[in-house]
């Protein structure tokens, strides 16, 4: 039934199954007798600044995600989350540094470029229709024609097999988006994210406003997106949730990186001096 | 002709059972939609299974107006089973015959808090029932297993250490304080041991030993169909004997722990160089695809805990070792080699062979022991036939 889907990922297993998601961190002594062969990230920022006016958005910020990993991005407001989620989708070009693709540099100068190159963002006010379907939201823009008309049906199967990927809760792909809930829509912004076989997923804020049990599906979302070997980076405000999800936190502060942990060792204490600014991963150049 | 027709009709009426059952309840348009079966068949079969007792309806509100929401029939008082693990929480809702209505997964934090984790237990609990159309009044009781040694008298965890932060914390207290019904509270290695002694693969067996093979490792202990927990509930801990005498020292405070050789964080450690950093997933979902590297971390982790549960066997003397947790997801990879070591022990082979099984439950094991703890604790059973027996006498056949 999913069979369009998972045939659409290009059964990504196997070529993405070797050395993913190895970045050493930062926070790991350099004694390893033989450092792993760095593979090449999916996905990777470096030295991109970004400026409006006086306003330091991004300084010299490098950034790296890889297959089955997910990155989490956290900081102050202002610290330059969104303004680097933006870079990666192409809504802002870089005034400096670059965006590499599998180690190629790449001008993402637009979202549809973005999406051409396999990366789906979700922005935190989800972009969706309010008075379309399920279906046709995740189709939106995209839509499967067969000659001149629709393929409504073909659609609709594509959706669902999506929403069981993800293990999603929604039972009808033909509910209109204003009936469902606050957590069901971000179920929905991530499913539409996966229509055209995306590598990357950025995901703004995907649990602020959310109750607790809608959260525990976003946060299974992002899991079930890191075993379909995607590079996902989540924003957030949610220590609790970053630490569920992340392989990898990076902290901005004041557009600049202010620190990376790995999730499973380093504790709230170092993150939270980190995000504060009580603790400095370089002197402000 | 009739025959696949009415066969057809059989499998349209276990998928619209299985979806009831993942989503807790809809209404009949919802379950149109989830089942892509016509509202005419949907209509059908719901009518067929009110009819057999499967499911209830009662009125709720969609969308502002009034529509059936339809449920899996239950029979009197609901049993809420959670677990706590290291990095998922998950909680299921069951009836006095132990049909899981819903179920819910919430991903966790490594060393997650005690105030947040509680928190959105209770919460999920609450919203658990209000998508069943059920709500707290109707449930007898609440089962938490907790990956640490649990006292049975205080309900408390009888160990410092084990599970950082949650020492000083009355967890049946805070929970039932919060949720106002009675809160069960026990160790998952024995809520495991109880679900598949009762249900799983020990069911025809009386004494058996449960092999937790998670995070950290654990094991519960059943003698003669009763769960033996132990003076302070640390019976079966076998995460704690020593293995390496001269190896690290344990979060639990002694030297060379066998969660110090076969804890996720053991066992990811020495793939870290050739591999980066992995999580525990990750080295089951490899070892599964068949990755060399992974494979023989899991077996040579088999293989220890294997000899460690060895030992234990030879101190209960069990009929069955049952193996669970999310290494067991490796199948024959963990259990193989564990098997292998048992079975080198002269004195388990002397009469027939200890069986070692893989756990029939998976992932479910420890919240169905978490329903089964609920449910004979609060005794239930009783209750239901005083009502079958009502139901009999007034029944007309």
């Amino acid at each position: 039934m999913d069979a369009g889907r998972t045939g659409g990922r290009g059964a990504p297993a196997p070529d993405l199954a070797a050395p993913a998601g190895a970045t050493a961190p930062s926070t790991a002594p350099a004694t390893a007798p033989s450092p792993p062969a760095a593979p090449v990230p999916l996905l990777a920022l470096r030295q991109v600044s970004k400026f409006f006016g006086a306003v330091e958005a991004l300084v010299a910020v490098d950034l790296e995600v890889h297959a089955h990993e997910v990155v989490a991005l956290v900081g102050d407001n202002g610290a330059g989350k969104s303004t680097a989620a933006k870079v990666i989708a192409g809504v802002l070009t870089p005034d400096a540094g670059q965006v590499e693709i599998d180690g190629e540099p790449v001008t993402v100068g637009s979202p549809s470029g973005a999406h051409d190159l396999g990366i789906a963002t979700v922005f935190q006010d989800l972009a969706l229709c309010e008075n379309l379907d399920v279906t046709a939201n995740l189709f939106l823009g995209r839509e499967v024609h067969q000659g001149l008309l629709l393929s409504e049906g073909e659609m609709e199967t594509q959706t669902r097999g999506t929403l069981d990927a993800l293990s999603a809760r929604i039972p009808s792909v033909r509910t209109p988006l204003h009936q469902l809930s606050a957590g069901q829509r971000q179920s929905v912004a991530i499913a539409r994210t996966l229509i055209g076989s995306p590598r990357i997923v950025v995901l703004d804020e995907p649990t602020a406003s959310l109750s607790v049990v809608q959260t525990a599906e976003v946060l299974t979302h992002i899991e079930r997106l890191r075993d379909l070997g995607l590079g996902v980076i989540i924003i957030s405000h949610n220590m609790n949730d970053v630490r569920a999800v992340a392989d990898r936190i990076v902290v901005l502060r004041h557009g600049r990186v202010n620190g990376t942990f790995d999730a499973a060792s380093a504790s709230y204490e170092s993150i939270i001096g980190a995000i504060t600014g009580a603790s400095h991963a370089a002197p402000m150049a | 002709m009739s025959g696949s027709q009415s066969s057809l009709r059989g499998a349209n009426r276990v998928l619209l059972v299985e979806t009831l059952r993942r989503y807790g309840g809809l209404t009949q348009v919802e379950l149109c939609g989830a089942t892509r079966l016509s509202a005419a068949t949907v209509s059908t079969i719901v009518r067929e299974l009110l009819g057999a007792g499967v499911v209830e309806t009662r009125t709720t509100v969609r969308s502002g107006r009034r529509a059936q929401l339809v449920t899996l029939a239950r029979a009197v008082g609901l049993a809420v089973g959670v677990h706590i693990g290291e990095r998922h929480l998950r909680l299921a809702l069951s009836d006095s015959s132990h049909d899981v209505l819903a179920e819910q997964v919430l991903p966790l934090p490594v060393e997650h808090r005690v105030d947040t984790t509680l928190d959105r237990a209770a919460l999920l609990v609450v919203d658990l029932l209000e998508r069943v159309g059920s709500s707290l009044e109707d449930v007898v009781g609440i089962g938490i297993g907790l990956p640490a040694p649990v006292d049975d008298a205080t309900g408390m965890i009888s160990v410092r250490g084990i599970l950082r932060g949650w020492d000083e914390v009355h967890i049946a207290q805070v929970m039932s304080k919060r949720l106002g019904r009675p809160v069960f509270v026990e160790n998952d290695a024995n809520l495991g041991a109880l679900a598949e002694s009762r249900l799983g693969a020990a069911r025809d067996y009386r004494d058996v030993v449960y092999v937790r093979a998670s995070y950290g490792t654990g094991a519960g202990i059943v003698l003669g169909g009763h769960l033996h927990r132990g003076f302070a509930g640390t019976a079966g801990e076998i995460g704690h004997v020593q293995v390496d005498p001269s190896g690290d020292i344990c979060r639990c405070g002694s030297r060379g722990c066998l969660d110090t050789v076969v804890g996720s964080r053991a066992l990811i450690e020495p793939l870290r160089g050739s591999y980066g950093s992995l999580a525990l997933r990750d080295v089951i979902a490899r070892t599964l695809e068949g990755d060399p590297g992974c494979r023989q971390i899991v077996s040579d982790a088999g293989a220890t805990i294997g000899s460690v549960v060895a030992s234990l066997a030879m101190a209960v003397n069990p009929q069955c070792v049952v193996v669970g947790g999310e290494l067991a997801e490796t199948g024959e990879v963990l259990i193989g080699p564990l098997r292998n070591a048992i079975r080198q022990r002269v004195l388990l082979n002397q009469i027939a062979p200890l069986e070692v099984l893989p756990g029939e439950l998976g992932v479910r094991s420890e919240v169905t022991g978490a329903l089964l703890l609920v449910l004979q604790s609060t005794d239930v059973s009783r209750q239901v036939e005083e009502v079958d027996v009502l139901a009999a006498v007034e029944g007309t056949p």
